[in-house]
């Protein structure tokens, strides 16, 4: 079954294509990557999957089900997740709270039973927390579950990130390069990590990565666009070999 | 016998918290009791007034500091709740005297209930105002939504100024019974204050600092923003609604003016003074200025310095609020509380941290002699 399928994806910004005809296919329990160089359109492309923009031609499925004209919020909850490349956690929350801010879409009790902490409201937070308390040890941040979310080291509030999209049990995962600003150790465990929560949680991710490394080592498939077409499409290794991408983005690298 | 005093030694130390607000409550509840015959009738009032206010401001601060929409509405909600307040309680006989100029509505005229009731029924149509404004407004950002809710306080203001037949219009509502004693003037606080703080300790108020902290973010886990600004805001009227219905009750006469757009500015001060986002640095801000505002009522008048007499400007003290609006802006700008809640952790942290800081002191002196 796909999981993710973009059809003639098109998106425009007043005269700029950022996003051109662009087709994506992505099976359940894929690791899928997208590369390019900058201003390729990658993001604007992770953006129109999850609502941010409305495509400006193409339709977008996610199991079937088309994904135009739905919020964000809509997106993320019929079981699609992100993280950002600039980092976007909730600055003013421990790492706890912004995990459990993912949880409050799920919820079952309504207003009044929370204003009151009313019994189902009570038990509710209490599983959600210990739901969190959970995500929070598998992706190692246990210890600092009350520690300022913005206090963290950087890679650490990367994996905050991922364990809140990680929460509300997605189907898919967006990750928009999840190995910025790291060293080769930190990105050589970020892959073991990506590997990880692939099997534990049973999903698909599709990421975004600059760290070619990365990419080659993790990656099922891996596409490749320049100024918003997609140039190529295959396994590393064909990727990895072909003239076109070498020409158009290893090249301009090295 | 000495085991078991440790022992209720150490359950108090456990519940230290428990114990301590049960005892700070107590002393308060005794100083509201007795205020009328410590402070006498003009306090009392003060009083009244500045649980009214801190109302206000926590119900501006839910929206402004803890959802991070910048909204300026209040009067608007305050003018449709003291209105209803007021209508509801007047006696059919009592409207005929006070609408002397042209009749009620007849309608309107038998329509009599007891003051809660016109309270919960004030809250309930600023509520109303709020969900029905909220469609347009609430999709706006920044400048253009605060904007825009000024524009609705001065359109209920004109509204409730040329309703003649409901709200008699430019002459006002006179007549009103005081049913705030001081009594019901605390209680009405304290509920709303521990009706805020449940409600953000809760999820709800969890995802109202989400959109606050990063909308974008927010969006992205399955925060819906519009509804959720839209919760904050009806609730944030709601109270706006109830507040306005008791001040219109406690002073006796309203008149639409009273709610001019500009009134807000007063409610901004105090949430800013007390710390955006922080209920408790509302009430703090809300006592703080409306009793200065009382205490610094002389510099209307005129005073006799002896080498100088001072006329009395009026309004001197509005000009003086103005000033120190802007010079909290400017250097404190995360006024008393910052947004932090009431605690006792946080309280007792500090007075150990002054009090090893004055042994400190002491140490030094007398290690120098
Ligand atoms: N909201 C927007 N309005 C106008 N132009 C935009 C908008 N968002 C993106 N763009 C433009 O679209 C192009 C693609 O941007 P995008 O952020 O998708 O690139 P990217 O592939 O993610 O690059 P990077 O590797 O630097 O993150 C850029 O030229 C960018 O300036
Ligand atoms: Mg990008």
């Amino acid at each position: 079954m796909n999981v993710l399928e973009t059809r003639h994806v098109t998106m425009r910004f007043g005269g700029l294509t950022a996003v051109d005809d662009l087709n994506i296919v992505i099976e359940e329990g894929e690791i899928v990557s997208l590369i390019g160089p900058n201003g390729a359109g990658k993001t604007t492309c992770f953006n129109v999957i999850t609502g941010i923009y409305q495509p400006t031609e193409g339709e977008v499925f996610f199991y079937g089900e088309k994904l135009n004209g739905k919020r964000p919020d809509q997106v993320a909850s019929i079981g699609i997740s992100r993280t950002f490349q600039n980092i976007r956690l909730f600055k003013t929350m421990t790492v706890l709270e912004n995990v459990l801010c993912a949880t409050h879409f799920n919820r079952h009790s309504g207003l009044f039973s929370n204003i009151l902490h009313l019994p189902n409201a009570l038990k509710e937070e209490g599983l959600n927390r210990d739901k969190a308390l959970k995500i929070l040890d598998e992706v190692g941040l246990a210890q600092y579950a009350d520690w300022k979310a913005t206090s963290l080291p950087y890679g650490l509030q990367r994996r905050l990130e991922i364990a809140r999209a990680l929460v509300s049990e997605p189907k898919l995962l967006l990750l928009d390069e999840p190995a910025a600003g790291m060293n080769p150790k930190e990105s050589d465990e970020l892959a073991d990590f990506i590997f990880e929560i692939k099997d534990k949680f049973h999903i698909t991710v599709f990421l975004i990565e600059h760290h070619m490394k990365l990419v080659m080592k993790i990656s099922d498939r891996i596409y490749v666009t320049q100024y918003g077409k997609t140039i190529a499409m295959g396994t590393p290794e064909e990727i990895r070999n072909n003239p076109l991408v070498i020409q158009a983005y290893l090249g301009e690298e090295g | 016998m000495e085991k078991k005093n440790n022992a209720i030694f150490q359950r108090i130390l456990e519940n230290r918290n428990k114990v301590l607000t049960i005892v700070f409550l107590a002393l308060i509840m005794v100083i509201v009791g007795n205020l009328k015959p410590w402070f006498g009738s003009y306090w009392v009032r003060v009083f009244n007034t500045c649980c009214i206010y801190s109302m206000v401001t926590m119900s501006m601060n839910l929206v402004n500091g803890c959802t991070g929409i910048f909204t300026m509405g209040s009067p608007g909600f305050m003018c449709i709740g003291a209105y209803t307040t007021a209508i509801l309680t007047l006696t059919p006989e009592v409207k005929d005297a006070v609408y002397y100029l042209s009749p009620i509505a007849p309608w309107l005229r038998e329509l009599n209930t007891s003051f809660p009731v016109a309270l919960l029924l004030g809250g309930l149509f600023a509520a109303i105002a709020a969900f029905i404004i909220g469609f347009p407004v609430l999709r706006l950002s920044g400048d253009y939504l605060s904007i825009a809710t000024m524009a609705f306080s001065e359109i209920a203001r004109v509204i409730m100024l040329n309703a003649q037949s409901i709200t008699n219009g430019p002459i006002g509502i006179t007549k009103i019974k005081n049913h705030v004693t001081v009594w019901v003037a605390f209680m009405a606080l304290v509920s709303v204050y521990v009706l805020l703080r449940l409600l953000m300790r809760s999820t709800y108020g969890r995802a109202l600092k989400a959109v606050r902290d990063d909308p974008v973010a927010a969006e992205a886990i399955g925060i819906p923003l519009f509804r959720t600004k839209m919760t904050s805001f009806i609730i944030s009227g709601f109270i706006a609604g109830i507040a306005g219905g008791l001040l219109a009750s406690l002073v006796g006469t309203i008149d639409a003016n009273q709610f001019v757009y500009s009134y807000v500015n007063q409610f901004l001060l105090m949430m800013i003074l007390g710390g955006n986002g922080s209920m408790t640095g509302s009430i703090l801000g809300s006592f703080v200025i409306t009793t200065a505002l009382e205490v610094f009522r002389f510099m209307d008048e005129p005073i006799d310095f002896g080498f100088w007499k001072y006329p009395g400007i009026g309004g001197m003290r509005m000009v003086l609020f103005s000033i120190s609006l802007m010079l909290i802006v400017l250097f404190w700008e995360h006024g008393i509380m910052g947004s932090n809640e009431f605690s006792w952790d946080r309280i007792i942290e500090r007075v150990k941290k002054l009090v090893s800081s004055i042994r400190g002191l002491f140490k030094r002196k007398e290690e120098q002699a």
